[in-house]
């Protein structure tokens, strides 16, 4: 049986963006942006999605005097994420 | 990257996997910078104070491994500023508690036995029977090529590198042995090519190994 995967995760951008969360204790916008090679602008949207959806907490502060945005991985994420693999291992025959 | 939301199972399993490893090497190879830099620092002053010592007055000279430990710090701040920014992972988190564990030992030690040379503190000796066997010799070089060897063979198991866990076990065992054969101004070339087996060559090949 399979399960059904979190539309809101399956899709590369976000996908990416949360692996990278995921595996780290956060990341800054332009190491997310250098590391999925994204567009300023498209992954911007992409962090509003997983912002609002609880999946990440996105900070806003300074580094020196430029602005910087951070991101992290919530625990509501980390637990959709944690789903999303589960499920995508239904469609793979992975126990 | 762009926004595709027809994604196969496998596809998906990629992007993590890829994702997840690049982020990984970026990250682990950022930790190797310090290696190098620190081992650059220990050579470097092993082989001064080796001259200093041979030529200048004797082992008094080992009061400079206290500049070492500032040089290295302000050259590690420097570092910092200049590398590449990357977010912290569990990797270079344990990378950096290790060598700090590290640091932080042997400093103590050096600062107790600099405290002990200049006759503040004493350690008295005993023998196994009870008696008092005299003035307390410890190889210092011994000890801290040991910790040098188990420092850097733990690296070798988190970033999974076979090669810096056998520079850390030569390191550590040899110059361990090296620094007992060798007790004089000649434990500091043992304690240059420690640090050069121990720090420098580990951090090239963790660099080298998680380059793009």
């Amino acid at each position: 049986m399979f399960k059904p995967l979190d539309p809101l995760l399956h899709s590369e951008l976000r996908l990416a963006v949360m692996s990278l969360l995921v595996s780290s204790d956060g990341a800054d916008f332009p190491y997310i942006k250098e590391q999925t090679g994204a567009t300023a602008g498209n992954l911007s949207v992409q962090i509003d999605k997983l912002s609002s959806a609880g999946y990440i907490k996105v900070e806003k502060t300074f580094k020196g005097k430029k602005p910087c945005t951070f991101c992290r991985v919530t625990p509501t994420g980390l637990k959709a994420f944690e789903e999303y693999v589960d499920a995508l291992k239904t469609y793979l025959n992975v126990k | 990257m762009k926004e595709k939301e027809n994604l196969t199972a496998e596809r998906s399993l990629e992007i993590i996997r890829e994702s997840i490893e690049s982020s990984q090497r970026t990250i682990t190879k950022n930790s190797a910078y310090s290696l190098v830099w620190w081992g650059i620092c220990v050579i470097a002053f092993a082989l001064l104070i080796s001259y200093l010592w041979n030529n200048h007055g004797g082992p008094v000279w080992n009061v400079m491994w206290a500049a070492m430990w500032v040089i290295g710090y302000l050259g590690e701040k420097v570092i910092d500023k200049r590398k590449e920014p990357v977010p912290e992972n569990f990797v270079s988190k344990t990378i950096g508690q290790v060598w700090a564990t590290f640091g932080i030992f042997i400093g103590a030690i050096g600062m107790i036995f600099g405290v002990i040379s200049c006759g503040l503190l004493t350690l008295t000796c005993y023998a196994s029977d009870g008696n008092l066997s005299g003035n307390l010799y410890i190889n210092l070089t011994s000890i801290i090529s040991l910790c040098f060897g188990i420092a850097s063979t733990i690296t070798g198991f988190i970033t999974k590198n076979r090669i810096v866990q056998v520079c850390g076990f030569i390191a550590g065992l040899g110059g361990f042995f090296c620094a007992l054969k060798f007790p004089w101004a000649e434990q500091l070339y043992v304690m240059a090519v420690v640090a050069l087996i121990g720090l420098v060559i580990p951090g090239i090949v963790i660099y080298v190994q998680n380059k793009k």
